[in-house]
């Protein structure tokens, strides 16, 4: 009795000082997507998902903030305002998953027949009192894009409808001097860097004719890495008495058992 | 006979008292820092009990002069969970040297931290905030129940400038690190959230860490 009192005992101690404790299962967590109207020659939009109205009044050279979307594949239809649904120009189905933040971009030109949906997967993550920076290409004809800071090229030869790499920047002002080749026409992108945060600069427009290339800036969270928020349940250096009670506690116990069943036998 | 009897039953006892004394510390032990710990699980202590007794008036003691108050920028300094007794400070803490949220410094054990890069509890954004499960050696610290929080359930953030702002529990999950929503518990934007963090799983002590990390969803209500 007492001995199974005590292993019992034991056996309770140990699972509080392990941590172990029932989990609630994971539920099921959105993805995140924004949306950028790059298409120069298609008016404002309307923007449906999945048949239903997403975005009214759709402004070209716009960015939406990360929506909230269920994870799994989507059908995403372009439509001019007013025009509904069964009128889109441009549709396009694609998957996204649980917890990532996607950029979707609406490219091309009507004139030309190639109007199309690009899909970026984005990192906010921050590690960080910096700031992440990205280009995004998304100006039809325009050849590629070098960004330099102070006379340095930072980030090299993105060509249309590619993204960079992150790059990391120090928070504060900047001034960015994007050069479109082979045209070599540079246009400067003045910004304030938030520390914590990720910036993107979106390339949009037509180099030669209207509407003028412009560089369009989003500026999103950074996303720090989890905590660290535990502890180990077995006491460290600072409680070595612990150790020591425990061995002593296991001892005692499993003595006095022995002795009691030798003095039985 | 009568003599060895005695004896006898003198070990036998001998041999129970061992086993009852190392039963009884094995409880003291379980006991021990549970008493000594002012984590959830436990009984409060006089500061404490104070506090969750005039939890309204305690942003307002912490101001000192009403000049000072003016000037300095809305931050949320308590955090209280009536439905799991949880009343505590909250600290600003940032990232650490790894770019992970960071916990908080002052009192690892007892405070909540509030990520100060991030959004303000009670503004578009997601607000978050995190808490120790436990002290080493396994003691309940500040988050130690969270686990136990039902959908529903009331959060409290007392600010700076002396506004309470209420949300209430829309989603308890525990994630792998490697698996949690990160843009949803640091980026989501199209509201006024708020969400706890804290551990949960197994310890592991060649990583220092447990295995998941729980994390509490809430919305603001007002």
């Amino acid at each position: 009795m007492v001995l199974s009192m005590s292993i019992a005992c034991s056996i309770f101690m140990l699972l509080a000082y392990t941590g172990i404790q029932s989990s609630p299962a994971a539920a099921e967590s959105p993805a995140f997507i924004r949306i950028v109207h790059a298409s120069p020659d298609v008016g404002t939009v309307d923007v449906f998902m999945d048949g239903m109205k997403l975005l009214s009044s759709f402004q070209y050279a716009s960015v939406t903030n990360y929506l909230p979307l269920p994870a799994g594949s989507h059908n995403m239809k372009i439509a001019l305002i007013g025009k509904g649904v069964n009128a889109s120009v441009i549709t396009q189905t694609f998957p996204v998953s649980i917890g990532k933040a996607y950029t979707i971009a609406a490219l091309g030109m009507q004139s030309t027949k190639n109007l199309s949906v690009k899909v970026f997967e984005d990192d906010n993550t921050v590690a960080g009192n910096t700031s992440k920076v990205r280009v995004y290409h998304l100006s039809p004809g325009a050849g590629s894009v070098d960004t330099a800071e102070s006379m340095h090229t930072v980030i090299h030869g993105i060509s249309y409808s590619q993204a960079s790499d992150y790059i990391l920047v120090p928070a504060g002002s900047h001034v960015f001097d994007m050069t479109i080749s082979p045209a070599n026409v540079a246009i400067p992108v003045s910004t304030a860097l938030k520390p914590w945060t990720v910036t993107s600069l979106f390339a949009i427009g037509l180099l030669n004719s209207s509407p003028a290339l412009k560089f369009v800036t989003a500026q999103a969270p950074g996303v720090p890495g989890l905590p660290q928020t535990g502890s180990s349940p077995i006491a460290e250096s600072s409680q070595p008495w612990t150790f020591l009670a425990i061995a002593l506690c296991l001892l005692l116990t499993v003595a006095g058992s022995i002795y009691r069943r030798e003095r039985s036998a | 006979m009568l003599l060895l009897r005695h004896l006898s039953n003198k070990e036998e006892r001998m041999g129970s008292s061992f086993q009852s004394a190392g039963v009884c510390l094995l409880g003291c032990l379980f006991l021990l820092p549970l008493l000594i710990g002012n984590g959830a699980g436990t009984p409060p202590t006089s500061a404490e009990t104070t506090s969750m007794q005039k939890p309204a008036t305690l942003p307002s003691m912490q101001r000192t002069t009403p000049l000072e108050a003016e000037v300095k920028a809305e931050i949320p300094l308590r955090l209280m969970i009536p439905s799991i007794q949880v009343d505590a400070p909250i600290e600003t803490v940032t990232t650490t040297a790894e770019g992970n949220l960071a916990t908080p410094i002052q009192h690892p054990w007892d405070d909540a931290g509030w990520y100060s890069p991030g959004t303000l509890p009670g503004q578009m954004g997601s607000a978050v905030i995190d808490g120790h499960l436990n002290r080493p050696g396994g003691a309940p610290a500040v988050f130690w129940n969270l686990k136990q929080l039902r959908i529903g359930d009331a959060v409290l953030v007392f600010t700076s400038t002396g506004i309470t702002h209420h949300f209430h529990i829309t989603r308890v999950a525990a994630y792998q690190p490697q698996d949690a929503p990160m843009e949803e518990i640091f980026g989501n934007t199209n509201g006024r959230y708020l969400n706890l963090i804290t551990c949960a799983g197994v310890w592991v002590a060649s990583q220092g860490q447990t295995t998941q990390r729980l994390i509490v969803f809430a919305t603001f209500d007002s």
